[in-house]
């Protein structure tokens, strides 16, 4: 789909203003619907838990889901770098070393999935898709292996517990920490994707890579970091989820890839040219989140609420390509 | 593109020789391919000499029975690869092929537990299925929404229907139908094992063999092109999702014979679909999915985990090494292909 540049004469018209900002009227409309369907969505203690549990760690895996998707790619293997995070971290408590030696640890083992995969796409010249579903694979196996099949660690009292609840209960001016590492991450990511050097090559990477190519962008180089940076955004999410629930589920990780994947998307739609953006991912996952949370409040059970998000999605992608397709 | 880099130390010879450096290009690909070709067919030696029981009639149909439900979803998601071009986020993708097959599995099961029977039950999972696939087909060609969103947005309903309708639980069947599919045989063939040829021979006719299926490749290679040349795209992509569906309802009957019940989690099959149909490109001349090399990527991937079973090592290698063969199979494949090669 073609775009049309020419500002000066285009009227406003009214579906292209729906389509573009479909996602934001829905928002705002299954916000007060919920506000009036439940009488406890609207309060602060609820708003916070959806913070706490539903929103912050999918929204670190999605902000690196961003940068993946921003520069014409795509991460499957987000999954795993939770996992091998996850993984290592709950195994090196275990083993009784530190809170940080163990982030570090869960951290290093992210840095890991991350470079894989840059390695496979940029040297082998793998395309991202078939790469990191490989690693992806792989990753499943290795978490198989490392715990004779997929036997949970559970670490939920004694020296592991204590440095867990030292990554996620603790707080900073009444802000639990997962809140502001997901702040500085959010701001952070904003910063590299939309005010800088390096985000400006990776949106011309997903624009065009052709051209970026052959304008000097060191392509390899910097895809391979966007892959990096993408694996550790999710072992900060693998580090907050064992923290948060004090244990290692292996494989649980997958979870997270199609709702980032979803709320990634969804974010693009508030771009004409459809390209991801920090506020728009940011977005799609309050809404996926808000909907998970107002549908359990009013009573749909976890199977309707699948149906009910899956629904939702549909009909905002339908309001905001339609609409658009409709006004050009 | 890092392509590029790769692709100059590929042609070695000089560039003005363009005849020559394409042939040696065209030599290069065929090495290439000859090459996986050959690593199948050495780990197959490999089962073959040291995995007990590998080559026995009797462990090579069990193999291809346990290959049905793959190869029949696979060939779902190759039928829309070709039609919606294989570019990976804004090319033909179905994710929602095994959550479909999940859900009708479940109103197959479910329909044959409240007592009705074999035809009807049948009817409406085949029914169930295209319905899923027309609403695939409705986003992408009706709606333009990027096939990835559309239908991860349809695997999300799909399954969620399937969770409301069974609870979440095993539903037991037992159908007439079901018996000939579990116990029947033909020619000392199995009725699953006959499942996949009949399914597979009609596919591989369809899609190489008809003007039909020149026309579908040539909506996924070249859009505008096709419509050009007179081409219905809409029609031709709407089809295959709709195909899809109709694989999903299909491997659902195949999967509720063969654990004579509907059980959940029927999703997870949705990486292995994937990867049955992108690895079937290594075995076409122009790395294009094919049905043949999926078919030939779904018995190898059946074999692999066979093997792997007779030779007692744990299933737990299975996926890596599944994902590893992936992967040296497209790198081989892209080097192959030069700077074309990559997205």
């Amino acid at each position: 789909m073609s775009v049309s540049a020419n500002d000066t004469t285009a009227k406003v018209s009214l579906r292209g203003f729906l389509a573009k900002y479909s996602v934001l009227i829905a928002f705002a409309a299954i916000v007060i619907f919920f506000s009036v369907a439940s009488p406890t969505f609207l309060t602060p203690a609820n708003l916070f838990n959806v913070l706490v549990n539903n929103v912050v760690m999918l929204a670190i895996v999605a902000l690196g889901l961003t940068i993946v998707i921003s520069s014409g790619g795509i991460d499957l293997s987000v999954g795993v770098s939770v996992d091998m995070a996850s993984m290592i971290f709950v195994m090196l408590l275990a083993a009784g070393y530190s809170g940080i030696v163990g982030v570090a640890g869960g951290l290093g083992a992210a840095l890991i999935v991350g470079i894989l995969n840059a390695i496979l796409i940029t040297r082998l010249n793998i395309s991202p898709f078939l790469a990191t579903l490989g690693v992806l694979f792989i990753g499943q196996s290795t978490q198989q292996l490392a715990t004779s099949g997929g036997q949970p660690i559970y670490l939920t009292s004694g020296y592991a517990a204590d440095q867990f609840n030292a990554v996620a209960r603790t707080a900073l001016f009444g802000v639990p920490t997962p809140v502001i590492v997901l702040i500085v991450l959010v701001v952070a990511v904003h910063v590299l994707l939309h005010r800088s050097v390096f985000g400006r090559y990776v949106q011309a990477m997903g624009a065009q890579p052709g051209v970026a190519w052959y304008s000097g962008i060191r392509v390899p180089r910097e895809l391979s970091t966007v892959h990096v940076l993408c694996a550790l955004l999710a072992g900060v999410t693998g580090i907050l989820l064992s923290a948060t629930v004090k244990s290692y589920v292996p494989l649980s990780g997958n979870a997270f890839l199609l709702d980032a994947i979803g709320a990634t998307f969804i974010g693009t739609t508030l771009s004409r040219e459809r390209k991801p953006s920090v506020i728009g991912t940011l977005l799609g996952v309050l809404l996926l989140a808000i909907v998970k949370n107002g549908l359990l409040l009013v009573g749909w059970n976890f199977y309707w609420q699948q149906v009910g998000i899956g629904v939702l999605v549909f009909l905002v992608l339908a309001a905001s390509f339609g609409l658009r397709r409709a006004a050009h | 593109m890092s392509a590029s880099v790769l692709h100059s130390e590929v042609a070695v010879s000089d560039e003005k020789q363009a005849a020559a450096k394409s042939a040696g290009r065209r030599f290069g690909a065929l090495v290439v391919r000859l090459g996986a070709i050959a690593a199948f067919a050495a780990i197959m030696a490999y089962f073959v000499v040291f995995a007990p029981g590998f080559t026995s009639t009797f462990n090579l149909i069990n193999v291809v029975e346990q290959s049905a439900i793959l190869g029949v979803l696979a060939y779902g998601m190759t039928s829309v690869i070709i039609g919606g071009g294989s570019d990976v986020t804004e090319g033909g993708i179905d994710l929602s092929i095994a959550a479909n097959m999940g859900l009708c599995a479940a109103v197959y099961a479910t329909l044959l537990s409240m007592g009705y029977g074999d035809f009807l039950s049948v009817l409406a999972a085949i029914a169930v299925g295209m319905a899923v696939g027309a609403l695939n087909a409705l986003a992408v060609v009706g709606l333009g929404i990027l096939p990835l969103l559309a239908t991860l947005a349809v695997l999300n309903v799909a399954a969620g229907m399937e969770l409301t309708l069974t609870q979440n639980t095993v539903v037991g069947a037992s159908s007439p139908l079901l018996g000939v599919l579990v116990s029947g045989s033909f020619l000392g063939i199995s009725a699953l094992a006959w499942a996949l040829i009949v399914f597979s021979a009609i596919m591989i006719v369809v899609v190489h063999g008809t003007s039909f299926g020149l026309r579908l490749y040539s909506v996924g290679g070249h859009p505008e092109s096709a419509r050009a040349a007179g081409i219905s795209v809409p029609f031709y992509v709407s089809f295959t999702y709709v195909l899809s569906g109709f694989c999903a309802a299909v491997a659902s009957i195949l999967t509720v014979s063969r654990l004579s019940a509907s059980t959940p989690g029927s999703g997870e099959l949705l990486l292995s679909v994937l990867a049955a149909a992108l690895l079937g490109t290594v075995f076409s001349r122009r790395f294009v999915p094919t049905m043949g090399g999926t078919l030939l990527s779904v018995l190898f991937i059946g074999l692999l985990a066979n093997g792997f079973q007779l030779l007692n090592v744990s299933s737990y290698w299975v996926n890596g090494v599944q994902g590893a063969l992936i992967l040296l199979v497209v790198a081989i494949t892209s080097f192959a292909r030069g700077s074309e090669g990559s997205r």
